[in-house]
């Protein structure tokens, strides 16, 4: 399984370690195509227990599939992921204990009342009743989504949406936070809220990965940084290893590229 | 611009067979088939042109109101058929409300059940060739007949597809408008048979043709009657006919016109129900861990979900058919027996459970719950509603009926065939996932990606679960024919034995089937739009 095939390149980037004791997750050589394309190409990532671990890369780099691998989503091709010592193909029950996990571009059941929705994932992780209850309590509160909690999740707003879900990754207190896009749309209070609640998190051992869109949200607040493009990773280490002496802004566009400078074709320009 | 909308109509259409080679073997079986039956149509208003005016008038009278009727209720029921033009996608651009309208009854014209119903049109003409007077008013009224079906069918797809009011409104009344037309088919058997009682049987075609007389004056046949009239010299009838029709045209025009501007002007607004903070409901009162957690979402989804609530339709609708077929004889075994019908019908509803989920079916996989729980979870909360139905179905019709020794082959025959039907769903539904309507979108809406293969695994799952059900059902007949009482309750015993049993082996090999699956079903899901 962890054999690639003949007619795949050469790796670009060594695969990460396996069984690093110190690692939350260990991604190694994970590979997925889709027909003809392949969306990731031998992603190894290591992910120090307690960090707070970004992906970053342009729209379509691989971001959401490797995710959805690491998580136990979808199965890879090739290539193993790791969870606490745990290989998340090999042994799923007991990995996705572990993981909390918030996916991008997935609905939720959304018929429940957002404090139903909490309920019920806590439910699915078998907790008992009350301590399911007073989680979801502190989740709602936490989430400013106390006046919410009796209204249909379909009647969210796609921020309120972001936070229920979230509320969700967290109440089983997992020990790995997996995050796709967890600030798209939320206002910018409950991100504050949020990424103190992280901060919190990482602080007291939990690990956390993200991906996102955002340069500055990720360098403000992650210690670690990984780019990725055509499903490759083009620079993994701490954030002020992967910058240098640029933002990462400038250094992500430099080793994506494509950025062009132009100010548009002539007929959009207004006067 | 009309031209630029079927060319995008035929290009999405192309583009989506080629990608899907069994929905391209499913178009193209349609394709035949419609081609046969075409073939079938012409050559019999051939022959029938050369029985006479009276049999041709008739034939075509009623063949071209069924037709209508087909186009109008064809929306509610067919999944799949054409979603490539949707109204509220012409919104953005600058085109008039005329134009679109022009632009879908063209579409719906130059798909395969609008030509083959135009060259059935212009079949008509190979019947009425003998008179000329019908032939030449045909000309004129095989285009209102056509037009008829298409605009009849768009305003029904607008209409369903609902404009304002809320969204529990508007999900109650597009079940409401389901039932009824279930129940339209029954309901004009009923009235044919009365009228049928009513009329002597002096014509070639006995009182069936007194009905067909009054259908013709009615929006749906008038247009396909009034060459007829003419032709036998009943002008003044003939023209009122072809009024009738071209009012009905121009109506239908309006009342389309004004039902798009409403779904194009209000789309589904929002009117946010909301619940006590500490409401829980099922969620409260399940035991916790995942059969309690998927038990309790099922339940609600069982109780509260429109898309779900439609497919319990058949369990109030479908004794209520029994009777009208058996021509309300209560004491019928036929309607005593209600309840093992709408019990196979139930059984295998969830065949497909998981698309249901949509992709929020990734929130089930990433707890890591194991196959057999969801599987059991899914079961109980089926059962849950499906049990205490069949149980109620069974009383009322037994008791209506007045078979009281016929209960306990009622009872083991339904639930052994309900239970049977969950088991051979808690597998498939681990193997199998459809296009469906999305969670809050119109249960009746169309949806694309249904394919032919879909239908044949559903049909065999049917046929499996009478065959694992054989036991009880035929225990269940042979107490209805001998009357032997204990027969009944060895079917009783056997129904609710076997039921169980198959229950268990199904959730552990769905399990198993779903642990190895998950992420294949989920990947699925996610390649269907809108989900």
């Amino acid at each position: 399984m962890t054999t690639p095939p003949a007619n795949t390149p050469p790796l670009p980037v060594p695969d990460a370690p396996a069984g690093d004791a110190s690692a939350a997750l260990v991604l190694t050589g994970l590979v997925k195509r889709f027909g003809q394309k392949v969306a990731v190409d031998h992603v190894g990532l290591s992910v120090p227990v307690g960090s707070f671990y970004a992906l970053v890369g342009p729209n379509g780099a691989g971001k959401t599939t490797t995710l959805s691998m690491a998580t136990g989503l979808l199965r890879p091709d090739a290539g193993t992921a790791v969870v606490h010592g745990v290989d998340v193909w090999q042994h799923p029950v007991e990995a996705k204990r572990m993981i909390g996990n918030l996916a991008d571009g997935i609905r939720l059941f959304d018929r429940l009342t957002g404090e139903q929705l909490v309920t019920y994932t806590g439910m699915m992780f078998g907790l008992p009743h009350d301590v399911v209850a007073q989680r979801t309590a502190d989740l709602l509160a936490l989430m400013d989504l106390r006046e919410a909690a009796g209204t249909a999740v379909v009647d969210y707003s796609a921020g309120m949406t972001k936070k229920i879900a979230l509320a969700c990754a967290l109440v089983h207190a997992p020990r790995l936070l997996v995050l796709d896009e967890p600030f798209e749309s939320v206002d910018p209070v409950s991100a504050a809220n949020i990424e103190d609640v992280l901060r919190g998190y990482t602080g007291s051992g939990g690990t956390v990965i993200v991906s996102s869109h955002s340069m500055d949200l990720v360098q403000r607040m992650c210690d670690h940084v990984a780019v990725i493009a055509a499903g490759r990773v083009l620079a993994a280490g701490t954030t002020d290893e992967v910058r240098g002496s640029e933002t990462l802004q400038d250094r992500f566009v430099d080793l994506v590229g494509g950025r062009h400078r132009t100010e548009g074709p002539e007929w959009l320009r207004q006067s | 611009m009309v031209a630029t909308v079927l060319r995008i109509r035929f290009r999405v259409l192309g583009n989506t067979l080629a990608a899907n080679p069994w929905q391209l073997v499913g178009y193209i079986l349609g394709g035949v088939w419609a081609l046969a039956v075409l073939f079938l149509a012409v050559a019999g208003l051939v022959a029938v042109g050369f029985a006479g005016l009276e049999p041709t008038r008739l034939v075509i009278t009623a063949a071209g109101g069924v037709l209508t009727l087909v186009w109008v209720l064809a929306p509610l029921f067919v999944a799949g058929v054409d979603t490539t033009l949707d109204p509220q996608r012409f919104a953005p651009f600058p085109l008039s409300t005329r134009q679109i309208m022009v632009a879908l009854a063209a579409g719906g014209l130059t798909g395969v059940p609008g030509l083959a119903t135009l060259l059935a049109g212009v079949g008509t003409l190979a019947a009425w060739f003998h008179w000329p007077v019908a032939l030449i008013t045909a000309i004129v009224c095989v285009p209102l007949g056509v037009l008829v079906c298409v605009l009849a069918s768009q305003l029904i797809t607008a209409l369903a597809a609902g404009g304002g009011g809320s969204r529990r409104t508007r999900e109650l009344a597009s079940i409401a408008i389901f039932a009824v037309l279930v129940l339209a088919g029954p309901i004009a058997v009923g009235v044919t048979q009365l009228a049928r009682l009513a009329s002597t049987a002096t014509t070639p075609f006995g009182g069936i043709a007194g009905v067909i007389e009054g259908v013709s004056w009615t929006p749906i046949a008038a247009a396909w009657a009034a060459p007829g009239d003419l032709a036998s010299g009943a002008v003044a009838s003939g023209v009122l006919k072809l009024a009738i029709a071209l009012a009905t045209v121009v109506a239908l025009w309006y009342l389309w016109r004004w039902s798009l501007v409403q779904q194009i002007a209000h789309p589904a607004q929002r009117r946010v129900n909301r619940v006590a903070a500490g409401t829980l409901g099922w969620f409260g009162r399940m035991p916790t861990g995942g059969v309690g957690a998927t038990w309790a979402r099922s339940l609600t989804s069982w109780t509260r979900d429109p898309r779900y609530l439609r497919q319990l339709l058949i369990v109030p609708l479908f004794p209520v058919i029994v009777l009208f077929y058996s021509r309300f004889e209560l004491s019928s075994p036929f309607f005593a027996f209600s309840a093992t019908i709408v019990a196979f019908l139930l059984g295998v509803v969830p065949y497909a459970d998981v698309s249901y989920d949509g992709s929020a079916f990734a929130t089930v996989l990433q707890t890591g719950i194991r196959g057999r729980d969801d599987r059991l979870g899914r079961l109980l909360g089926a059962a849950g509603v499906g049990v205490p139905a069949i149980v109620v179905v069974a009383l009322v019709t037994v008791a209506l009926s007045g078979r009281w020794d016929l209960l306990a082959a009622v009872l083991g025959s339904s639930l052994g065939l309900l239970l049977t039907g969950y088991a051979a769903c808690a597998v498939s539904s681990a193997l199998i996932v459809v296009p469906v309507p999305a969670s809050g979108d119109n249960p009746f809406k169309r949806v694309p990606g249904a394919s032919f293969s879909m239908f044949l695994s559903f049909f065999a799952l049917w046929i499996g679960t009478a065959i694992l059900a054989a036991p009880e059902i035929v225990l269940a007949i042979f107490a209805a024919v001998t009357g032997d009482a204990l027969l009944g309750w060895l079917a009783l015993a056997v129904g609710l034995v076997l039921g169980v049993v198959l229950a268990i082996v199904g959730v552990a090999v769905g399990g198993r089937v779903f642990d190895r699956n998950g992420s294949v079903l989920l990947q699925r899901i996610r390649s269907f739009k809108g989900m």
